[in-house]
């Protein structure tokens, strides 16, 4: 929590304190300046008729009787039979009392002996207690879910929005849990004690918050019933389960509801970054590789500039290049370029988190038949959305993140790039993993070490963020290339709108697809392909620095895009069958 | 679903133990308390009887005496003649009331009277109460940085420990701090202050408070001719949400340990599971760290665990 919403917290609980002071001030102090009357009164009348009372006497007897009284003595009934206030089921209650942390207080122990016992005794019920809460009030809360997953269940069918299934599920078992811990004790108390409904109520609040001021304790007065204090110790110990698990329920709604949140943004980014990858792949069905450029040194040499540039466009210099949808590409990486993207494609349309990914191969050079594979496969739970999303992600993101180096901005730096065809494949399959971890990273928590699982060729990668994003995305780019691509919106930090403070990541996966396209586009730039320079002319330009735009509003930018001269295809780009890549 | 099956075992495992626990604890308390209690009794008669004899006064007017007498008491009303000055429901006298209510703790010493009050301790509590949870608990994730991250990983790089000697080390550095800090230090001021607190009274009594018991056998500041009763009741305030913070504090580290031990796992309890949502800062490199608290006490002076809901962990 953010030091600003700390101190605002704080500040709060002061003002409530005051005003809760002045209020109870206003509300108190004439009853107890009128019970004080009284008193005083009564003393005077008592004096005046047993003149053989002096004042001093009196107040002696009343001394010592208080001091009675506050040892736990009950002096009311001042008949010879004495039953002690310390008989089992009474010392039973008094310690339930202590280890729940209620502390009544109508009993308490005046001895040395006694209290150096009840320090040591809380010390280790306490926690105890805390253990034995937790276990109860688990089984509670799920015996509380299934109670609401039926009763949603029961909505749904009605054909009831989900939110509103939610929320009436919540009132609802809180309602149920009301009714049982809270109105049922009341009226049993408002008989068996003979307090007012008020009061009884008073007593129920106070002491399941376990203040327990001690001014009412049920079954105290009670001497027979003994059966009465272990089922109002039982009572409470249930009501106090109850309790904890419904704030518990209540704190993860309100979490999965944020994250619900951040992952709908994540999900209308995803699909823009999709929409690129498929223009993308679209101007590459038309392409001719070119192999005689591979080892030309002069591109080579400006191939290594652009590396540079590129890394300095993935830290967010130049966020905005290649949004214009790279189009045409000289051919130079035309067979990664394509067996990535047939790759993407191939594991994205078997859907959400189903992807059996064996032997996708990358293309010449790339020996990643793994890469891919694994990462679908963990979340098939119901995060398939994550890495669906994840591995559309154009598998040009060279983040190595997170699971080979603590460091992400160095990571970053990982050439994916570091070059040609010719360069080390092993490098490539890695940043084609971690391409699709980062931009899972990338909704997770930033700022954190994007607690990836490692990736483990056996093709576990799980990441336990990944859960949390909830719901299975299917293969929706086929569906949503109707806008066109915003790629600049690819957020600087994803989180940096989102209510949740977060730090933000260094660099967001985003922009290093952008990374990648800008490379591209500033290469194509000085290669003379007819084709992007007549894009590229149209679009007016690529600037060398552009601005980085901090991403306001999705769908407003969105928007705007699809408005702009970029025409979406037609038809959802059908990439062309590469029969060894099927599975 | 041998896990279900062995969590409902553990579960009826712990409340067994549980039951038992509070028998033995009541077993003591009785034999320890009876006696004194019997001595007080007699000693009560026979200042009655002394009364009695030498006074007119008969013994059934002496009753409805002294039950008003008891009754104003209970309220904090006495009538003894250098008590009558300060009210119990002054401006600081209500936020200490407001404080011990929103924090659970409950001494009782001073409970509304009203209907209307007591009205409105009902919705005031049900509101406060997990607002200072709140309070509390964000409180002590910032403090858990500078207090356990930063240490530790400290301990680990100078000292090159391995980190569970490191956390073990500082979980028992942190608690001798508290409970001098905390425990001992109070006590001692307490008992300076209050004349009729011995040491162990006053021990007792900070105990009882930062676990938020709140018995109300002792309250400070309650004595007739108490000087600065304002500035005192404000400071024993701001201990109070001082110490509960510690207590928390303490609490949380205990609760990673054990989950680094396995122990939650052990007794299928919850997991730790805020580092991973709320720690955000960057210090967080040291991560699988943090979850490397150990713990070399069986009994750790975390008693804490009803003051928030939160500690339930799921």
């Amino acid at each position: 929590m953010r030091c600003p919403t700390l101190l605002a917290l704080l500040a709060g609980v002061m003002l409530y304190l005051v005003i809760g002071a002045l209020v109870f001030r206003t509300l108190e102090s004439p009853k107890e300046s009128k019970e004080h009357e009284k008193l005083l009164c009564t003393t005077r009348d008592f004096l005046q008729n047993h003149s053989c009372v002096t004042a001093q006497n009196l107040s002696d007897l009343i001394k010592s009787v208080v001091k009675a009284v506050e040892a736990g003595l009950d002096v009311k009934h001042s008949s010879t039979n004495f039953t002690s206030r310390w008989d089992l089921a009474s010392a039973f209650f008094f310690c339930g009392t202590i280890i729940t942390t209620i502390g009544f207080g109508n009993l308490s122990p005046r001895t040395k002996w006694g209290q150096l016992f009840c320090v040591c005794y809380a010390l280790v019920g306490i926690p105890m207690f805390g253990f034995l809460l937790a276990g109860v009030g688990d089984h509670m809360g799920t015996g509380l879910r299934k109670a609401v997953w039926k009763m949603e269940t029961l909505f749904l069918k009605r054909r009831v929005s989900p939110t509103y299934v939610r929320v009436m599920s919540a009132v609802l078992s809180i309602l149920i849990g009301c009714l049982i811990f809270l109105a049922v004790p009341t009226l049993v108390f408002k008989e068996v004690e003979d307090w007012s409904f008020l009061e009884a109520l008073y007593f129920v609040v106070i002491t399941l918050t376990t203040v327990g001021f001690g001014d009412y304790v049920a079954g105290a007065n009670r001497r027979d019933g003994d059966l009465f204090k272990p089922l109002v110790w039982l009572w409470i110990v249930f009501g106090l389960a109850y309790f904890a698990s419904i704030l518990t329920m209540i704190g993860n709604w309100l979490r999965v509801l944020s994250k619900k949140t951040r992952a709908e943004m994540e999900e209308l980014r995803a699909h823009a970054t999709d929409w690129t990858q498929n223009i993308q792949n679209m101007s590459m069905d038309f392409r001719i590789p070119n192999p005689l450029e591979l080892n030309d040194p002069f591109l080579l040499q400006r191939r290594r500039w652009k590396r540079s540039t590129r890394r300095r466009v993935r830290r967010g210099a130049l966020g905005h290049r290649g949004r214009q949808g790279a189009i045409g590409e000289n051919g130079h990486l035309p067979n990664r370029w394509v067996t990535r993207s047939m790759t993407r494609l191939e594991v994205v349309r078997l859907g959400g988190g189903e992807v059996r990914t064996e032997g996708v191969r990358l293309g010449p050079g790339m020996g990643l038949g793994v890469g891919l594979r694994a990462d679908c496969r963990v979340n098939a739970r119901s995060e398939g959305r994550t890495v669906a999303r994840s591995l559309s992600m154009p598998a040009a993101r060279s983040v190595m993140e997170l699971d080979y180096d603590p460091d992400p901005v160095a990571i970053m730096m990982m050439p994916w790039e570091s070059g040609s065809v010719s360069e080390s494949p092993e490098s490539d399959s890695r940043s084609v993993v971690s391409s699709s971890d980062s931009h899972t990273s990338d909704m997770c928590m930033p700022g954190r070490r994007m607690p990836f699982a490692s990736f483990d060729p056996s093709g576990s990668l799980c990441t336990e963020q990944r859960g949390r994003h909830g719901g299975s995305r299917l293969v929706y780019f086929r569906e949503d290339v109707q806008f066109p691509v915003p790629l600049q919106q690819l957020p600087k930090s994803p989180n940096s709108t989102m209510p949740l403070p977060m730090t933000p990541l260094p660099t967001p996966p985003g922009c290093k697809m952008l990374d990648f396209f800008g490379e591209n586009l500033a290469y194509i730039d000085e290669s003379s392909d007819t084709l992007s320079d007549r894009n590229q002319t149209v679009e007016g330009g690529v600037s060398p620095r552009p601005r980085i735009h901090r991403r306001r509003s999705m769908r407003r930018q969105l928007k705007e895009r699809r408005d702009s001269d970029m025409q979406p295809p037609s038809n959802p780009p059908t990439p062309p069958p590469l029969p060894h890549l099927r599975d | 679903m041998s896990s279900g099956y062995k969590s409902w075992i553990l579960l009826t495992g712990f409340i067994l133990f549980y039951v038992a626990y509070l028998l033995l604890g009541a077993l003591v308390f009785s034999t320890i308390e009876r006696p004194v209690e019997n001595k007080l009794k007699s000693d009560i008669q026979v200042l009655k009887e002394e009364f009695l004899n030498q006074s007119c006064v008969n013994a059934t007017s002496l009753e409805n005496f002294l039950e008003k007498v008891l009754q104003a008491n209970k309220y904090g009303i006495s009538i003894l003649p250098n008590s009558s000055a300060s009210s119990n429901w002054d401006m600081a006298s209500s936020l200490f009331f407001a404080n011990t209510l929103v924090t659970t703790v409950g001494y009782g010493h001073t409970t509304p009277l009203s209907d209307t009050g007591k009205a409105f301790s009902i919705f005031y509590a049900l509101l406060g109460v997990p607002f200072t949870m709140l309070v509390l608990t964000a409180c002590v994730q910032r403090l858990m940085h500078p207090v356990t991250y930063g240490p530790i990983s400290m301990c680990r790089q100078r000292l090159g420990l391995d980190p569970l000697a490191a956390t073990a080390v500082h979980f028992a550095i942190l608690l001798l701090l508290v409970v001098l800090g905390f425990f001992v230090v109070p006590a001692v001021v307490f008992s300076h202050i209050e004349d009729t607190w011995s040491f162990l009274d006053a021990i007792y009594f900070c105990f009882i408070t930062l676990c938020t018991i709140g018995l109300g056998d002792y309250v400070p500041g309650e004595k007739p001719g108490q000087k600065f009763r304002s500035l005192y009741k404000i400071s024993v305030m701001v201990y109070l949400f001082l110490g509960l913070m510690m207590m928390y504090l303490v609490l949380r580290a205990f609760h990673r340990m054990a989950d680094l031990h396995g122990l939650t796992s052990f007794f299928q309890l919850p997991h730790c599971d805020e580092d991973t949502e709320e720690d955000k800062e960057p210090i967080i490199e040291a991560g699988p760290e943090d979850q490397h608290e150990a713990e070399a006490s069986a009994k750790p002076l975390d008693p804490a665990s009803q003051t928030s809901y939160n500690t339930i962990n799921r």
